[in-house]
């Protein structure tokens, strides 16, 4: 971060990265300073992203003074999906870039159509601009564009190596060997925070180990969801349907070999620390070759660390996945890194001993009502309310350079503003974290309806 | 107190949805659902699975009534529907309005729909266009073929389940109208933001002779759409016949997993319906406003819950006049608000879209906001969210033959200006998947009888039964 300045809240928060503590800030002290910070931000920012121009227009907010003024100025997630999808169906990258500007904050430069031939190509002009664009690599409906600079890539890896320090007591050290096992898709932050990790956790003398099967770059994604756009429109023919099924049977395949090769990499590196980073759909499988191999927790070092998440979506797997998992690497529960965070976000709430998550002073948490549209205060005059709320979470990363920070999110959290069993006094969230999409009723029936709902999805 | 908790407060005590099983009406709160779209609580009694089953070996109850007799008896059921002299639909419409996004004015005008739906020649008529022949109902209908063969045919009662939408309750008495004339042993079930209306209509039948085979050949019950435990123990062909259900996606993937030989689905499906305006609607000021007030009319159809409510209008024009029409649409959508009500506001993700869109104000045009008083959405293309809640996007084309591709078998109604041009874009429509061609402004009207969703319903209920005879002597 090469901006900072003294007078700035926002960079005082968000320098307190390298702090020892940054999880310990109470309440009642970091929120003023948020609130300076968040204003510092709008100020800012207004006159730069289009959206949130609108935004504080609509709802008459030029100032914020308490913690209900942000609720106005906090985007949905699919503020960053609202291009029209036809548009990369269509290529038309001239549109897409202007839209892109809408939700930045640095100006996106009209690029060289003649030069793109496609989404990748599309993607690596604006990195030439300084405009590095993370997409979800949601594979069955509209892909998220999130503008990013340099240095949200850079706070994105750096903030989880601190955490992952005060979390575990693991600091790094560059003294074992980093395998980076989770099979995401080659976005620039995520390419940006593995290779932090490997800076700053693997051993000079030993290769790190990368998931060796296909990167699936944004662009291969996104061909995907284009695909389902035009099979809805009857515009895809039948054989290109049966091509595109042929290649995602041999994705599949290729991640199913990636098993043995990642099983090698971490038997033969078990006489080693390990810095393991995966998630623990592929990595149950990885334990499962080898354990069948011959080899358990006992073979692997006791002070092994890392950062496994959630990766569930469409496995099967037994109960005590998680267990199995840990313990065939030795992995000591207290050794791993629990981050609770989202893409839109620079930054994870980190989980402490007693099993919360807690917020960093540069992240202001805002519980909301289900509808997302009233503030559920934390605090009544001098006394912050007592015990947890649920609520949605919403959140202002002021960390975040290339986009706005406020965000909605689609989860429903307990949250409590008092101080943790663990002794920290920051704002904190309970373990169990639901998405609202999931606790609601799925019986709705109704004439009205689109083609979607005909249609076959692809792989 | 905990504010948490104070927002989130369901009315108590809970609404009450009582089952109908089988010519009897069934009390008990043993169980407490959510409605699916307002997250309201509503409570039911337990379902007795043996009780809803009508045994194959069991003649249904209406399968040798004469149909003029259950005309008759529908035709009466009918009267008793007044809303102001029935306190079973006074109940129904304040519950309706708790667990249902229509606001109460709409339910009240759709439970009035529903009691002129019972009138009997409309019932005769819709029989008529079925079947052609009432009578195959009734009787084995004789026929010699061309090779002298003799053979009798009957439209023989079905056994059927009833997967009916929450989103319009005049559906209820529609399906209880054919269910009955079709003579079925019929089940309804009930969806979560509805779980009243077709029960309310039952009691009145009983109110008018409880003794009837026809609230005897009828049950209405509730479970969550896509409970296993239910609809593995009764969606099998030694039970029933068809499902005839409504929806998309979840609702209907739940249903395909049952269906095989001997079960079969009947399905409306999900459907999009839109305009198509003609350059004709600028020929003068008043036109204009005609045409817009024509579709705000038919975007608005039950604040735009009803799968015949436009959606998305192509509109020939050059950027000046399509903006124009845009505004004066908008005005009209908000104008329906006096009579109809506001729709609930948009949803958080299409007010984000429709938000960035406006952003966008070289590629898009937004007129209105998204409170659900009437938005207005211009676009090169149609949009990638669903219009809901009053909303209507409005694609300019250089020719109406242009929007074709746009068409799918999602289509169901289109509304055209000028009425003289539904002849020249009907079998490119058709082709395309659409189903219904309407004069804009009447998309809300139905031609009594006539094909819906490409199909005559009845006539798919029955079971076709033949009886051969062998050839004729002589």
């Amino acid at each position: 971060m090469d901006t900072l300045s003294p007078t700035s809240e926002v960079d005082r928060l968000v320098r307190l990265v390298d702090s020892q503590n940054p999880f310990d800030m109470p309440f009642s002290e970091v929120l003023p300073r948020q609130l300076a910070a968040v204003n510092e931000r709008l100020k800012d920012r207004i006159g730069k992203i289009k959206l949130l121009q609108n935004r504080a227009q609509a709802g008459g907010i030029g100032e914020i003074g308490r913690m209900a003024d942000v609720v106005p100025l906090l985007f949905a997630h699919t503020a960053y999906k609202s291009y029209p999808e036809a548009w990369l169906v269509e290529k038309k990258w001239d549109r897409l870039g202007r839209w892109l500007d809408t939700v930045s904050t640095n100006r996106v430069q009209p690029l060289e159509p003649e030069r793109i031939k496609s989404l990748d190509d599309w993607l690596e002009q604006l990195q030439a601009q300084g405009h590095f664009v993370n997409c979800s690599s949601g594979t069955t409906g509209k892909c998220a564009m999130m503008n990013a600079s340099a240095a949200d890539l850079h706070m994105a890896g750096h903030t989880l190596v601190q955490a992952h320090a005060w979390a575990t007591g693991i600091a790094p050290q560059r003294d074992r060997r980093a395998l980076m096992l989770a099979p995401v898709a080659t976005t620039p932050r995520n390419v940006a925070t593995q290779k932090l990790m490997v800076e700053r956790f693997n051993a000079p003398d030993v290769e790190p180990f990368f998931y060796p099967a296909l990167p699936m770059t944004i662009g291969s994604i996104t061909e995907m969801v284009v695909l389902r756009k035009r099979i809805a429109e009857g515009t895809a023919k039948p054989a290109e349907i049966a091509c595109y099924e042929q290649k995602a049977a041999q994705r599949e395949r290729a991640m199913d070999e990636a098993v043995g090769a990642v099983a090698d990499a971490l038997i033969g590196s078990r006489d080693r620390k390990l810095y393991i980073m995966g998630l623990f759909g592929p990595m149950y499988k990885v334990a499962e070759l080898v354990r069948a191999r011959g080899y358990a927790g006992r073979d692997f070092s006791a002070e092994n660390t890392g950062f496994i998440g959630g990766g569930l979506k469409r496995e099967k797997l037994p109960a005590n996945y998680r267990e199995y998992t840990l313990e065939t690497f030795n992995l000591a529960p207290h050794h791993l890194f629990h981050g609770y965070g989202m893409q839109e976000l620079n930054t994870n709430a980190v989980r402490c001993k007693a099993g919360r998550y807690h917020m960093a002073p540069w992240v202001m948490l805002l519980l909301l009502d289900e509808s997302g549209e009233h503030l559920i205060e934390p605090a009544s005059g001098a006394h912050p309310a007592g015990g947890e709320h649920e609520g949605r979470a919403a959140f202002f990363d002021l960390s975040l350079e290339g986009r706005w920070g406020g965000l909605i999110s689609g989860d429903k959290i307990r949250a409590t503003w008092e101080t943790c069993a663990c002794g920290h006094r920051s704002p904190s969230i309970h373990e169990n974290i639901l998405r609202y999409a999931d606790t609601a009723g799925g019986d709705k029936i109704a004439c009205a309806g689109t083609i979607d709902a005909y249609v076959r999805g692809v792989a | 107190m905990n504010q948490a908790i104070q927002l989130k407060s369901a009315p108590d005590p809970a609404a009450h949805a009582p089952f109908f099983v089988r010519g009897a009406l069934v009390e008990g709160h043993e169980v407490r659902h959510r409605s699916r779209d307002l997250g309201v609580d509503f409570t039911t009694p337990m379902i007795d699975l043996d009780a809803i089953i009508t045994p194959r070996t069991e003649p249904g109850p209406l399968f040798e009534v004469e149909l003029s007799e259950i005309v008759d008896f529908l035709v009466e059921t009918g009267r008793r529907m007044t809303l102001e002299r029935n306190a079973h639909l006074q109940a129904c419409a304040r519950r309706i309005a708790a667990t249902n996004v229509l606001p109460r004015v709409v339910i009240e005008q759709n439970i009035r729909m529903a009691a002129d739906y019972l009138k009997k020649e409309r019932l005769m008529e819709l029989v008529e266009q079925n079947f052609g022949n009432p009578k195959l109902l009734d009787e084995w209908i004789e026929r010699v073929d061309s090779t002298g063969r003799r053979s009798f045919t009957r439209a023989f009662p079905p056994r059927l389940i009833h997967v009916l939408p929450g989103n319009s309750p005049v559906v209820s008495v529609q399906s209880i109208a054919m269910g009955a004339m079709v003579k079925a042993v019929n089940l309804f079930k009930m969806g979560s933001s509805d779980p009243f209306m077709a029960v309310a209509i039952l009691r009145t039948m009983l109110d008018v002779d409880a003794s009837h085979p026809v609230p005897r050949s009828m049950s209405a019950v509730y479970w969550r759409g896509g409970d296993q435990q239910v609809e593995r123990a009764i969606y099998r062909p030694q039970y029933f016949d068809k499902i005839v259900a409504w929806g998309g996606g979840d609702a209907i993937n739940n249903v395909i997993k049952y269906l095989g030989p001997g079960l079969q689905l009947v399905s409306f499906d999900p459907k999009t319906s839109i305009s198509m305006i003609g350059v004709e609607a600028f020929a003068s000021d008043e036109s204009l406003g005609e045409v817009a007030r024509a579709a705000a009319h038919d975007v608005g159809i039950l604040n735009q819950e009803a799968c015949v409510a436009s959606r998305i209008l192509f509109l020939e024009g050059d950027r000046t006049q399509v903006d124009r029409f845009c505004q004066r649409l908008q005005q009209e959508l908000a104008a329906l608000d006096a009579t109809s009500g506001k729709a609930p506001p948009l949803p958080r993700d299409m007010t984000e879209e429709v938000e960035s869109l406006r952003a966008m104000d070289e590629d898009f045009g937004v007129w209105g906001v998204g409170d659900g008083s009437g938005l207005v959405v211009r676009s090169d293309q149609p949009v990638d969210f669903h219009p809901i809640n009053k909303t209507a996007n409005v694609v300019p084309v250089k020719s109406l033959g242009d929007a074709l591709k746009y068409i799918n078998v999602a289509t169901q109604t289109v509304g055209v200006y000028p009425p003289a041009r539904q002849a020249e874009l009907r079998n490119g429509l058709a082709s395309g998947g659409a189903q219904r061609i309407v004069r804009l402004g009447d998309a809300g009207g139905t031609s009594v009888g006539a094909p819906h969703d490409a199909m005559y319903p009845m006539h798919r209920f029955v079971h076709w039964i033949v009886h051969e005879d062998g050839h004729v002597r002589g």
